[in-house]
């Protein structure tokens, strides 16, 4: 597309379970690339395997064939500049929101008084400052995913990777939270420098997306790659918007 | 026949203040940009259809959002006010010092802030507690602080500090 | 104020918020209020028993001492926990060795052990009382090591997945991991098993003080033989002392210790999303009649904070070290598993050559003695079973459903109940005397209310539990039903107990087990009280000079057998079959 060089490279990604000898190929041949300033949806119907597929991007997994590159460099699972949303908060119940936002900067031995600088800065950022010495079960679910994702922002990470992050949300808060990402997204002082976001709601994706990779079929593969190029914010209602919507619905089905 | 048609500021029943007690702010805000998105203006069935939720979900969202002067509900139809419109369009920090505004004119809020004026020191929580129960019952008082902890510290008009159990009024940063 | 609550006007609450006087606030306050109650407490008691007050003066110390012991005994019992914990965890194999080992031993009752242990430990120091000490410390610590030790593993098993990706993608290792996640994941089963040790822990501490008052030649000095002593020379008033003094210390560890931490682990519990059962009661029912005490535990964070700025410290130290030698944490986890597997290995193997040894000799004379008193023995363990049966669930199931009657009754039988029944055991000899010595049964009476006393709280407690544990939309339609009397009990009640029966039953026969020991050979008022049964026969086998090794050695095996043998015939496959048909789900 562009020169510059690629900040993700998914190349050739499989996947396979093996179980009694049997081979279960969950992802075939998987293979895109994400540049700065991207906002990358992947989409699919429940079971297509795009959750595995992220796990393996984040270095959680580990493929059966094929390479993920970070910068041109192999993935692993720590890496300092990969941070990720998790679907279910994953949250520390025993930590308070400043120590649970912190803790990835602690794993990188960050002074504590830098650390929890940060912290601020980024609590304040998704608009929970107030809630600094509440512990998570004090929380609603938009708070407590506001808390993950502040605690991604503060690794200031050049990717953010998001593994169906409304899922456990109900609808109004979930549409809350994809404005204030927006808005995040928008900032251009602000980490991160692309997105990668999983979802089954096109919707969902044609709402946030710059690009979208369509992934359908049991094991998943990749049927298209769409760019939206519709402005920002967009309207659900507009017919524009819903036409994309239906394209990737026929798509799949 | 409905009789919800007050602006804010009217000294309710603790009836109202209660559904504030089970939804969130996420949820206010998002029924207010679904009616906004439908044009400003929807009767509750679509609107239940459009976010997915039925009306059990939906009916203290709406209470909550009404009681704080974001939406009028007229005959079963639901219309956002000016102050919501002035909501959307703001950012973060611009919607909070708007909702701090309106929670601080609530009268159960003001009773926890003048209580704690009053008494010049951080507040423990069996205090407040009490204070909560002499009004609604201490059936309910539980409920009723940890809402009023939670939209306090959103609004950035208390501090509570859960290990300690100590509340404290709180000087807005702007 | 005098107005009753939920009638105050906002105005009269706010102002009766006036500030307190600084040097009156909290601990300082409380803690005044404390000691003049102590002081007045002292001086009545003082007053009413003259010729005591030495007696009274040395109990704080006689309290010190078994206190010491149980501390001893709890630090070894959660840092083998943690360790045991740690090692099964490693690999699945370590796991399938470790764990069943765990489950045998766990089914041994705990007064097997000690027989076995005091001969060892006496024998080894040659007399000498840290011989003793140390025996009674091992036996505490096998009542507590077992159940922390599955504790331990339960909660490393069952840390939500996602937590450790997030933990894994966000860099978090080694120290720092096992700090920020492994530990508070630990720590809610933990405190809980803690609470369950102690309690176990004190009936141990005074049953083995009570013991070795009737046999050895020395008698450490503790609460448990103070009673023990009491007894032997009749003295009724001392054995009120004692038993009130045990009670005070166990109800003051409560309120400050107990209750306190229970509140502090809150924080570690991990939320279930979502589905809210009803009623069921979690590990932290327990203690909830106690207030929370935030002073108490104000004074005691400010005085731990030294400890906490410490370990920060060493912490940061630690995880440096960590930086720079990333596999130590690995090379530990292996050293940790090959010791406890060296432990198992060295103690298992010696336990079978003493086992070979011993029966390759000859049995001795009383060995064919042992099948009759077995008998006998089960047959009080199932009087007293059938009676704690008749009263606990009546009461379980007003208890359970009334919350009145649970907020008023819950206080006294936990205080009751952290009563341990070998505490007891002189009053209810001397109540047993008073009754049955007309027809000459008072021994009999005696073994069977002890043992008794031993079953019925483990019954009563699970019971409530699983009467608490009926959802409340089917304890619903069944009054809208009207089931009422006998098609209550037989269609809802009964099946909701099952379960909880069941569990209540295996630990309850366990305890019982460890009863007899006391209770069948009894020294009191210089007479000696005795009954058939084996746990008379392993008391003497003790306390014969020299002690009758293979004796000991056979009827502990017998009750091991009775034992494994009821729980793997009769309650593991009913408790089985139970919970397929009686389970309560909620969906």
């Amino acid at each position: 597309m562009s020169p510059r060089p690629a900040i993700l490279e998914v190349r050739d990604v499989s996947r396979s379970y093996f179980e009694d000898s049997r081979e279960v190929k969950v992802l075939d041949v998987i293979r895109f690339e994400e540049w700065e300033g991207d906002f990358v949806c992947v989409v699919g119907p429940s079971g297509c395997g795009k959750s595995t597929l992220l796990k393996i991007i984040v270095g959680l997994d580990r493929p059966t064939s094929g390479e993920v590159l970070f910068e041109g460099r192999p993935m692993r699972a720590d890496n300092p500049q990969v941070a990720m949303v998790f679907q279910s908060f994953a949250l520390f119940p025993w930590l308070t929101v400043e120590q649970n936002v912190a803790v990835g900067l602690e794993a990188r031995h960050e002074p504590a008084d830098e650390a929890g600088a940060l912290a601020r800065k980024y609590i304040e950022a998704v608009g929970l400052d107030g809630f600094e010495n509440a512990f998570p079960r004090e929380l609603s679910g938009g708070m407590k995913q506001r808390v993950g994702i502040a605690r991604a922002l503060a690794v200031e990470p050049l990717l953010l990777c998001m593994d169906e992050p409304f899922y456990a949300l109900d609808s109004l808060t979930a549409q809350t939270l994809k404005d204030e990402i927006l808005q995040l997204w928008s900032n251009p002082d602000l980490p991160p420098k692309a997105v990668l976001m999983v979802t089954h709601s096109i919707e969902e994706a044609v709402y946030l997306a710059d690009r979208i990779i369509v992934i359908a079929g049991r094991p998943g593969r990749m049927i298209a790659e769409v760019d939206i190029d519709l402005p920002r914010p967009r309207n659900r209602k507009e017919p524009e918007f819903y036409g994309w919507v239906d394209e990737i619905y026929s798509l799949i089905v | 026949m409905s009789n919800r048609n007050d602006v804010v500021g009217r000294t309710g029943a603790v009836a109202d203040f209660r559904s504030i007690a089970k939804v969130s702010v996420g949820q206010i805000i998002g029924l207010v940009e679904a009616v906004d998105e439908v044009g400003g203006t929807a009767d509750a069935a679509t609107i239940s259809q459009e976010v997915d939720m039925d009306l059990d979900h939906l009916g203290p969202i709406l209470d909550a959002a009404e009681l704080l002067g974001l939406v009028t509900v007229a005959d079963g139809d639901i219309r956002i006010t000016d102050l919501s419109r002035k909501l959307l369009s703001a950012n973060l920090r611009e919607r909070k010092t708007i909702l701090r505004d309106i929670t601080g004119r609530l009268p159960e809020f003001r009773l926890i802030l003048d209580t704690a004026r009053q008494a010049g020191r951080p507040l423990g929580r069996q205090e407040i507690l009490d204070v909560i129960a002499a009004r609604v019952g201490s059936h309910q008082a539980e409920d009723l602080f940890k809402a009023l902890v939670y939209w306090g510290r959103y609004v950035e008009l208390l501090r509570y500090d859960s290990e300690s159990e100590q509340l404290t009024l709180r000087a807005p940063t702007k | 104020m005098g107005s009753p609550p939920g009638t105050r006007s906002p105005t009269e609450a706010v102002n009766s918020l006036r500030p307190v006087p600084a040097e009156m606030s909290g601990g300082r306050l409380h803690g005044r209020r404390l000691a003049l109650a102590v002081l007045v407490a002292s001086l009545a008691v003082a007053i009413a028993f003259p010729q005591q007050i030495s007696t009274i003066l040395a109990i704080p110390l006689l309290a010190a001492f078994s206190l010491g012991r149980m501390v001893a005994a709890y630090t070894l019992a959660v840092a083998f926990s943690i360790g045991v914990g740690l090692a099964a965890t490693s690999s699945r194999r370590a796991a399938s060795v470790l764990l069943p080992l765990l489950d045998v031993l766990q089914s041994i009752p705990i007064f097997g052990f000690f027989p076995a242990a005091l001969v060892f430990f006496v024998s080894s120091f040659q007399g000498h009382p840290i011989g003793l000490e140390l025996a009674v410390v091992f036996l505490i610590f096998t009542s507590m090591a077992w159940n922390m030790a599955f504790g331990v593993y339960e909660s490393l098993t069952t840390i939500p997945r996602d937590l450790e990706a997030a933990a894994d993608s966000y860099g978090l290792r080694g120290w720092l991991r096992f700090r920020r996640v492994t530990f508070p994941a630990v720590m809610p089963k933990l405190v809980y098993n803690s609470m369950l040790s102690w309690s176990n822990g004190w009936y141990f501490l005074v049953a083995s003080e009570v013991f070795t008052a009737f046999g050895a030649t020395h008698v450490r000095p503790g609460l448990g033989a103070f009673i023990a002593e009491a007894g032997i020379t009749g003295a009724a008033d001392r054995i009120a002392l004692g038993i009130g003094a045990l009670a005070a210390v166990v109800v003051a560890l409560d309120v400050l210790v107990w209750r306190p931490t229970s509140l502090w682990a809150e924080r570690f519990r991990l939320e279930t999303t979502g589905r809210q059962v009803a009623r069921v009661p979690g590990p932290y029912e327990r203690l909830k009649w106690l207030p929370r005490f935030l002073p108490i535990r104000t004074a005691t964070r400010a005085r731990l904070r030294p400890v906490a700025v410490a370990w920060r410290r060493i912490s940061a130290r630690i995880e440096k070290v960590y930086a720079v030698h990333p596999d130590v944490l690995r090379r530990l986890a292996v050293i940790n598993l090959a010791m406890f597997l060296a432990i198992f290995a060295v103690v298992g193997i010696a336990g079978l050559a003493a086992l070979i040894a011993l029966l390759a000799r000859p049995l001795p004379a009383e060995a064919q003695e042992i099948p009759i008193a077995a008998l006998h023995s089960f047959l009080r363990l199932l009087a007293a079973y059938g009676i704690a049966l008749v009263w606990t669930v009546p009461i379980a199931a007003w208890v359970g459903r009334s919350q009145r009657a649970s907020r008023f009754l819950t206080p006294f039988l936990e205080v009751f109940a952290s009563l341990p029944a070998a505490a007891l055991l002189p009053a209810i000899l001397g109540i047993s005397i008073v009754i049955a010595s007309a027809v000459g049964l008072e021994a009999q009476l005696a073994a069977l209310l002890i043992a008794l006393f031993s079953m019925q709280w483990y019954l009563l407690f699970n019971l409530i539990a699983g009467v608490r544990s009926i959802p409340a939309d089917v304890e619903e339609a069944a009054r809208a039903f009207g089931l009422r009397g006998r098609t209550y009990w037989k269609r809802l009640l009964f099946p909701a107990l099952v379960p909880s029966l069941i569990t209540g039953s295996i630990t309850a026969w366990g305890a019982g087990w460890n009863a007899l020991i006391v209770s069948e050979y009894i020294l009191f008022g210089q007479r000696i009280y005795r009954v058939t049964g084996v746990g008379a026969m392993l008391s003497e086998a003790t306390f014969a000079t020299p002690p009758n090794a293979s004796l000991i050695l056979l009827t502990v095996l017998t009750m091991i057998v009775v034992v494994v043998g009821m729980n793997k015939l009769l309650w593991r496959p009913l408790y089985r079959r139970a919970s397929a048909r009686f389970r309560l789900e909620v969906e």
